[in-house]
């Protein structure tokens, strides 16, 4: 393996970072509401000298309760799914695998359901009655990720095919809940339950729920840094892995949880978002190269840009109505994979 | 069923035959009549049918589609699957007739009782070919075209109704009521309908319309088109939609909602939840507090008839005007009868009219209206 040298992974980063920070002044820009980039400016630079009672106009409250929050969702949840990619992209050697070949987002799905159902009929203080719905979007996908993790199990290993297939078959179960569910209850519910099955970013939440989100993924993200080593060595299988001295199964079992979990928070404040964590990665392997430790900041980066896009096209093509953002990455995402795919081939 | 009938006749004249002739005739003779009178049978039955009912068995109606269908002269057996179809059958008195309808056909409660033929969306067709229904009536807006065409290979007539505007339900009840066979009790709720709408018309037609964001559904936002009849509904109430799209139930973006902040929001009463905790929830998110109407709790809640294109949408846009203009109703005597309706919005079943509602002498011969005798 070639040696990693800090400042190669420190200029990759920095490209990207300056991508993205141009992309979400892009992003800011560009909405219902016209601001010019000099009021962006001069409002950004009153927040940060800590003035933001002085934002100007009526707009400036828009940016920032609405555009602004949307933009840190768009960033959080594209690197959480980029990111989960990659892990289960080496973890399972398959370059198909994504954040929701293992049924994550249909358990997601499943709990958010159930928290509309139920919300009613909970006597709960409004605060509390706005976060059932991710919160239970989140219990759903953790108990997918339990239930899948002990189907792929065998004689105390997870194996692959048994887990790509186990989380397959979870999923389609699921889906079929789901139908069941949908048809059974009021039809004037549907409507709301459509978004978990199609990616949607236009969600707010209180101020803690994007802190959680952060750490959360910062937490998960670092975890499995931690392990990019023996992610690399684990590419050349698991045999000669084991042999170099790497713990496969543990490796294996954190890797899995933590890029469970930062699917289960992608999904549970934004629906089903596809293809942000199949292609990211490979476009960043195509560039940046495929080891682990500079594959991994650079592809959160990267997802964090290619959805931040991809909102900000949700938003504005069909303005002032709204596209579901899973529609804009499933409409551009299909068709590039199809075309990586047929350039590995060739 | 022919072969049954076939055998009682003949089991019936063949024991008078016995009484009369068994003492002279031979089994086998008496085998004879009764092959004889079997065969007399059915040609019997069948010229009882020819010459008794109506002189042609069918007529052939176009619906608002556009599509012509062939109907039996009178429509006995009918199955309604919309809502707002089974609440327009029940106004013109013709429940009895009524032989099925969907799991949404919650009012009155008495559609409740009726035979469910599965969801509107996704109905039975075998549930409904077992009714024997004579019509079956659909809506565009609603239901698939594939149920009609599933009904159609099984025979079974259907009729779509396909209002967008106010004024479109009215006439869409009129003519209804003529293809039913009932036009004066079609003519008598529409021009019931309308003389309220006028009514309101006279009370807030002057005053500026309120600003108005209708609230289907908050996270994400969804509200409706300016082609539905929701929006025209809003129209006659005195406010008016700031969504301005063209799709009927469109996503909208909530920075736009911000930029013209509506003066109300509109929820309607859904089975699921009541709007003023919908309403204090999304005073906890930021992107919706920034909405004055939010903020304010400036809120108006009406009955669910507003979402269903029946006669009881009447009822819907009166409540909402009281909310929206409550100075145009402080004066005049509908104070007693306004607080006994506040109390209970679903009391107004059947009553259109100011008086309660008795069912005129044509509709009392097809209707059980207690009393109506």
């Amino acid at each position: 393996m070639r040696p990693l040298t800090f400042r190669k992974l420190f200029f990759q980063c920095f490209i990207l970072a300056v991508i993205l920070f141009f992309v979400v002044i892009i992003a800011l820009k560009f909405g219902a509401v016209p601001v010019s980039l000099y009021a962006l400016g001069r409002d950004l630079l009153r927040v940060l000298l800590g003035q933001s009672s002085q934002i100007s106009s009526d707009y400036g409250l828009i940016i920032q309760n609405i555009r602004f929050p949307r933009i840190i969702l768009a960033i959080i949840v594209g690197a959480s799914l980029s990111v989960a990619g990659t892990s289960f992209q080496a973890l399972l050697r398959n370059p198909l695998a994504d954040p929701y070949v293992l049924g994550v987002s249909s358990g997601a799905a499943l709990g958010a359901i159930l928290g509309l159902i139920a919300e009613p009929h909970l006597n709960l203080s409004p605060a509390f009655g706005a976060l059932l719905t991710p919160l239970f979007a989140f219990v759903g996908a953790a108990a997918t990720i339990t239930v899948v993790y002990f189907l792929g199990r065998r004689q105390g290993q997870i194996e692959s095919t048994t887990l790509l297939l186990g989380g397959v078959i979870t999923a389609s179960f699921l889906s079929a809940v789901i139908v069941f569910l949908m048809s059974t209850v009021n039809s004037s519910n549907t409507r709301g339950m459509v978004f978990w099955l199609m990616g949607n970013l236009s969600t707010s939440f209180q101020k803690s729920v994007y802190w959680f989100l952060a750490g959360g993924f910062l937490l998960a993200t670092a975890v499995i840094y931690a392990c990019a080593n023996d992610l690399n060595i684990l590419l050349s299988g698991e045999k000669e892995a084991m042999h170099l001295g790497v713990d496969v199964r543990r490796v294996r079992f954190v890797v899995y949880v933590a890029a469970s979990l930062l699917t289960g928070l992608a999904v549970s404040v934004s629906g089903a978002v596809g293809y942000v964590g199949l292609i990211v990665p490979h476009i960043m392997r195509l560039i940046f190269g495929s080891d682990h430790r500079t594959l991994l900041p650079t592809a959160a980066l990267g997802g964090a840009i290619a959805l931040v896009i991809a909102d900000t096209l949700a938003r504005i093509v069909v303005a002032p109505n709204e596209l579901a953002v899973g529609a804009v990455t499933a409409v551009v995402g299909a068709p590039l994979f199809i075309y990586l795919l047929r350039r590995r081939v060739a | 069923m022919g072969l049954f009938c076939f055998r009682k006749t003949s089991r019936r004249r063949g024991g008078l035959l016995k009484k009369l002739l068994l003492p002279r005739f031979h089994p086998a003779a008496f085998a004879v009549l009764a092959a004889f009178s079997c065969a007399g049978g059915p040609s019997r039955a069948q010229s009882a049918t020819h010459s008794s009912t109506e002189p042609p068995a069918s007529r052939e109606v176009v619906d608002e589609t556009g599509r012509s269908i062939r109907i039996p002269q009178s429509v006995r057996r009918i199955v309604s699957l919309a809502p707002s179809l089974t609440e327009t059958i029940y106004a013109l008195g013709l429940q009895d007739r009524l032989v099925g309808d969907t799991d949404q056909c919650d009012y009155p409660a008495d559609a409740q009782k009726k035979t469910k033929v599965g969801g509107g969306i996704n109905p039975s067709v075998e549930v409904i070919a077992s009714l024997h229904p004579d019509l079956v009536l659909v809506t565009k807006s609603y239901n698939r075209p594939d149920t009609v065409h599933s009904l159609e290979e099984l025979g079974i007539a259907s009729y779509a109704t396909d209002p967008h505007t106010v004024a479109d339900i009215l006439s869409s009840v009129k003519t209804l009521a003529n293809v039913l066979g009932v036009p004066d009790t079609g003519a008598f709720v529409a021009e019931d309908m309308q003389h309220r709408l006028d009514d309101l018309q006279n009370r807030i037609g002057d005053l500026p319309p309120k600003r108005v964001l209708f609230v289907v559904w908050t996270q994400p936002l969804i509200s409706t088109g300016q082609h539905t009849f929701l929006a025209d509904a809003l129209r006659h109430a005195g406010a008016v939609s700031i969504v301005n799209s063209s799709q009927d139930w469109p996503q909208v973006n909530l920075e736009e909602v911000a930029k013209l902040q509506p003066d109300y929001l509109v929820f309607a009463e859904s089975h699921s939840g009541d709007a003023s905790r919908e309403v204090e929830k999304l005073g906890t998110l930021p992107a919706w507090k920034i909405l004055h109407a939010v903020r304010d709790r400036r809120y108006a809640v009406i009955s669910d008839a507003v979402n269903r294109p029946a006669p009881r949408i009447v009822s819907a846009i009166e409540e909402l005007a009281r909310q929206l203009h409550p100075d145009a109703f402080t004066e005049k005597s509908g104070d007693t009868k306004r607080k006994t309706e506040k109390k209970n919005p679903l009391s107004r079943s059947l009553a259109f009219a100011p008086v309660p509602w008795r069912p005129p002498h044509w509709a009392r011969s097809h209707t059980s209206v207690t009393g109506a005798c």
